[in-house]
């Protein structure tokens, strides 16, 4: 199936991150689990073995843990440029929930989705790849080998693209 | 109006319902299909309809909320010394106050029982304004040192724009930690909050820890800024006469380089600026005009150090910035 028509952006940080300094950006994380219920069990055992650990882990990050009457025990992540995501944690072991909390911790909080082609460019083309020239070719640099290919009689212009 | 209409037609059900709803509560448990969900979700869903989504709630007020804890994880996330006090006190606004005053006044307690213990932002505010504008102006002398001065003024006042300056604050979480009378909040209070917290951080750590935070966050939003973006140059093509006059130049020559199109609906044209028999720039255009004014920026940007090609902001990690000076210290 093609991809086409699914959302895509191009590669990017929140405020440049990391072009000066490293801020992590997960700001808040709130484990809600039930005190009883088999589904929370994981998460009881992570709570009495890793939470600490990792808040230790990861100083930016305010760790929430609130029990509550619930079934289906969550992970509410929120991240610094305002999105929130929710996991749900039902029937996962201790390992799996501390591997899942990492992992959020080390994404970015913009929404995941397919790339697009990472090679742009701010200027627009200035002519379609196998079309002529608008202009001609370009007048004749002092060195270089893309102008020596070139013909000098702006009617008969050579294709970049082509040869 | 309408809300009461919704609450007269639904008044006979909802009376129902609620003793429907005590009774299996509270006297006994009946465990039957309850009937009475359907009307009563779609009255909610119809309310909702009327009324719009509830107004947006600040995460102070919602559960799971520690100030103390937040506001020490905003400076360690930073990887800044900010002084806990002084930072708590950049966050509190003077709107903020006055709105709590109120609310407490309104409470009918006495005076001094309910007396704020708090400091507003505006002395922070006002250093952190200062000492922004005063480091950005040297920044960009230093690094553009043939900008005019009006230049440097544009580009520092894009960078302390409410714009720039809200949108820094509201992704590095300063938002949520404001104190502020209104949600959501204000622009000019984001303004003037992060301007305070600037301010902390020059009185907590030092002026140089604080340069390197307006580097890290403000300056990056110069990256792929174009400079006639900021600054707004009516007549370009006077500005580089002006310019080269100065610089003792020969005045610059525009000449039609190549075109295409001409009789089309999209002409193209291109003029090169000469002096003295030497291409100074070229660019392109629709019209004449047109490219020649864009020829004109061309040669303006590169005579000010600002063109597309310039080497690159050096925002290095702040070890390596020390590390020389020290050097050049010991071995003097």
């Amino acid at each position: 199936m093609s991809s086409r028509g699914t959302p895509s952006r191009f590669l990017a940080s929140v405020l440049r991150n990391g072009l000066g300094r490293y801020v992590p950006q997960l700001k808040r994380i709130s484990i809600v689990f039930s005190k009883n219920a088999q589904s929370s069990l994981g998460v009881r055992d992570f709570i009495e073995e890793g939470v600490v650990d990792y808040a230790k882990k990861n100083p930016g990050t305010v760790v929430y843990v609130s029990p509550q009457i619930c079934r289906i025990p969550k992970v509410v992540a929120e991240y610094l440029n305002g999105n929130v995501r929710e996991e749900l944690v039902t029937s996962k072991t201790a390992p799996q929930i501390s591997e899942l909390l990492t992992k959020l911790a080390n994404q970015s909080g913009l929404e995941i989705m397919r790339s697009a082609n990472p090679s742009t460019r701010t200027t627009p083309a200035s002519r379609a790849s196998g079309t002529r020239s608008p202009t001609g070719p370009r007048p004749s640099a002092p060195s270089g080998p893309r102008s020596r290919t070139l013909s000098k009689d702006s009617t008969l212009s050579i294709c970049f693209s082509s040869s | 109006m309408a809300s009461g209409f919704i609450l007269s037609r639904g008044a006979l059900p909802l009376a129902t319902q609620c003793q429907r709803v005590c009774r299996n509560v509270s006297l006994t448990q009946v465990r039957e299909k309850k009937r009475w969900m359907k009307a009563y979700t779609y009255l909610m869903a119809k309310k909702l309809k009327l009324e719009g989504p509830p107004p947006p709630k600040p995460r102070s007020q919602q559960p799971l909320w520690d100030y103390h804890a937040e506001v020490q994880a905003f400076s360690t996330r930073l990887h800044e010394n900010f002084s806990q006090e002084l930072l708590k006190t950049a966050f509190v606004n003077p709107c903020y106050l006055q709105a709590e005053q109120e609310r407490r006044r309104g409470l009918g307690v006495d005076s001094e029982t309910i007396a704020l213990v708090l400091r507003d932002n505006i002395q922070l505010s006002a250093k952190g304004v200062s000492f922004t504008q005063s480091l950005l102006t040297d920044w960009c002398r230093a690094s553009f040192p043939s900008l005019p001065s009006e230049g440097v003024e544009s580009i520092v006042g894009h960078l302390t724009s409410s714009t720039v300056v809200t949108y820094v604050a509201r992704n590095l979480g300063i938002e949520e930690l404001t104190m502020s009378a209104e949600f959501p909040v204000p622009d000019d209070v984001l303004h003037s909050t992060f301007m305070a917290v600037i301010g902390a951080l020059q009185e907590s750590s030092g002026a140089e820890r604080a340069g390197f935070f307006l580097r890290d966050f403000m300056v990056t939003q110069l990256i792929g800024k174009d400079l006639f973006d900021m600054w707004k140059v009516v007549d370009p093509m006077g500005l580089l006469m002006e310019e080269l006059t100065k610089r003792n130049v020969a005045l610059p020559e525009p000449r039609l380089i190549r075109s295409a199109g001409a009789s089309t609906v999209l002409p193209l044209y291109f003029v090169g600026l000469y002096s003295d028999k030497k291409l100074l720039a070229q660019g392109p255009g629709e019209t004449l005009a047109a490219a020649e004014e864009e020829a004109a920026r061309v040669a303006l940007r590169k005579l000010y150090g600002y063109s597309e090609n310039r080497r690159p902001f050096d925002f290095s990690p702040q070890q390596q910035h020390q590390q020389p000076l020290i050097e050049s210290v010991s071995s003097n």
